[in-house]
């Protein structure tokens, strides 16, 4: 059991129905900060759903959501709090990629919207095209300016869903290292994924079934607990 | 907030400026219908005021359903809707932002349909310039609080532009007929107790939409 103190994201008895389908069941879990988690599961397991009720864009339909303690409200200055890279890019196709970038900042009220824009675009390696319109630039560069957006207001925890799909190799090495450099900051990391990338990166592992956790995992026993069914 | 909701609208103006989807289609549906009205109906000019009037009401409220379903789509793409509702903004900035959007461009759409049905029909909309103004200004703004309020109740939804028409519809009708009578007496020199009358009910219809959109808006798009 982690200290309060020292945990960015925890989850008390989730639960989400969607229709009248149970797509999340009583999910008790946690998220220490510095540390990088790896969710996996089958489609449908239910692993879209959980970070997007982590990051506060879907409300639980029993249960609660807490970040650094705090349960989620309806404040809106609380959402600073998360960057999210979700499975389509969110980016403006007609705006270019550093008016995406600055839409993005001055929605989060940064003091120097320009100055923050061109630092995180040198770190995504996308200074080269900021003045070219997001819908010609590739899937892959598409993924690192979802990146750069979810971190332009520099959040403490950070949410990726699937964020490996759709990169080339030398795409997957460069997210490895932008993640360890974020968990190596302090960021409460997690991220949904389908492929093995994750063992180079995550701390700890978990997986979804049927919407319910299985047993939380060290990397080193990561399969072992898939037949353990845990509360938390 | 302030600078919020003009980033907001900037960045609304600067999609349709780069795009071109929305104001092409609805100055395209309204030219179309004045030109087949103004071709096709005959009539002694006290009955064709009436029925410009109506006209160029219905015409008006066909396009901003147009407006206001482009609108929302743009946003729905790549799910940008998601992030923007992610973003520390509150909901009623984002509706007025919206709201603001969709009334600038119904308002560029009566800035070219009224001169063009006073030269195509010969009705004097332009009798009374500033009553017409406040009629326009007031019936637009309506249309447009109605539209986005009832677009973000749509959100998501499979045939969003039928479902959008069949609830947004009944709801402008006292638009309709307010803005169509008030329009018919400016346009034949009666601006008494009235027109007045017609104008504080569009007035006060104005302000029950703005209100319930700006409290309501949270609510409907949540999830």
């Amino acid at each position: 059991m982690l200290p309060e103190s020292n945990i960015a994201i925890q989850t008390h008895q989730l639960s989400k129905t969607i229709g009248t389908r149970r797509v999340l069941r009583e999910i008790d879990w946690s998220i220490a900060k510095g540390e990088c988690v790896a969710l996996l599961g089958d489609n449908g397991a239910g692993k879209t759903t959980l970070l997007r009720c982590l990051a506060g864009s879907l409300q639980p339909t029993a249960g609660q959501v807490r970040w650094f303690g705090q349960a989620v409200s309806s404040d809106v200055r609380q959402r600073r709090i998360i960057g999210m890279v979700a499975h389509e890019s969110r980016l403006y196709q007609p705006l270019t990629v550093r008016e995406n970038l600055l839409f993005a900042a001055r929605m989060h009220s940064l003091s120097d919207p320009m100055k923050r824009c061109d630092e995180v675009l040198d770190r995504v390696e996308l200074g080269f095209c900021a003045d070219r319109p997001t819908r010609e630039i590739s899937k892959g560069m598409c993924q690192r300016l979802s990146l750069a957006r979810a971190l332009i207001h520099d959040p403490p925890i950070l949410l990726l869903d699937e964020p490996f799909s759709g990169l080339d190799s030398a795409g997957c090495d460069w997210l490895l290292d932008m993640l360890r450099d974020r968990r190596s900051e302090g960021r409460a990391i997690c991220f949904s994924t389908h492929g093995d990338d994750w063992k180079h990166v995550a701390d700890r592992v978990t997986r979804l079934k049927d919407g319910a956790l299985l047993r939380a995992n060290a990397i080193g026993d990561a399969t072992a607990g898939d037949a353990l069914r845990s509360a938390g | 907030m302030a600078s919020k909701l003009w980033w907001l609208i900037h960045k609304d103006l600067m999609i349709e400026y780069r795009t071109r989807q929305t104001w092409t289609s609805m100055l395209l549906l309204c030219v179309i219908i004045a030109v087949v009205f103004s071709l096709q109906v005959k009539l002694p000019m006290e009955h064709r005021t009436a029925t410009v009037s109506t006209m160029l009401w219905l015409a008006i409220i066909f396009a901003s359903q147009v407006v206001v379903e482009r609108t929302g789509i743009a946003e729905h793409q790549d799910g940008c809707w998601d992030a923007l509702t992610q973003y520390p903004v509150s909901a009623s900035t984002i509706y007025l932002a919206k709201l603001i959007v969709n009334l600038v461009a119904i308002l560029a759409l009566n800035c070219v349909m009224v001169p063009l049905f006073v030269v195509l029909t010969d009705v004097p909309l332009l009798l009374h310039a500033g009553a017409m103004s406040l009629v326009i200004g007031l019936g637009s703004l309506s249309v447009a609080a109605i539209g986005t309020l009832v677009s973000a109740a749509t959100f998501g939804q499979r045939q969003r532009g039928a479902v959008l028409s069949l609830l947004a519809l009944p709801l402008v009708l006292p638009v309709l007929l307010s803005a169509s009578e008030a329009t018919r007496l400016a346009a034949t020199n009666d601006l008494g107790n009235q027109w007045w009358r017609w104008v504080q009910f569009l007035g006060a219809f104005t302000i029950v939409f703005v209100t319930l959109g700006i409290v309501l808006f949270g609510a409907m798009i949540e999830e």
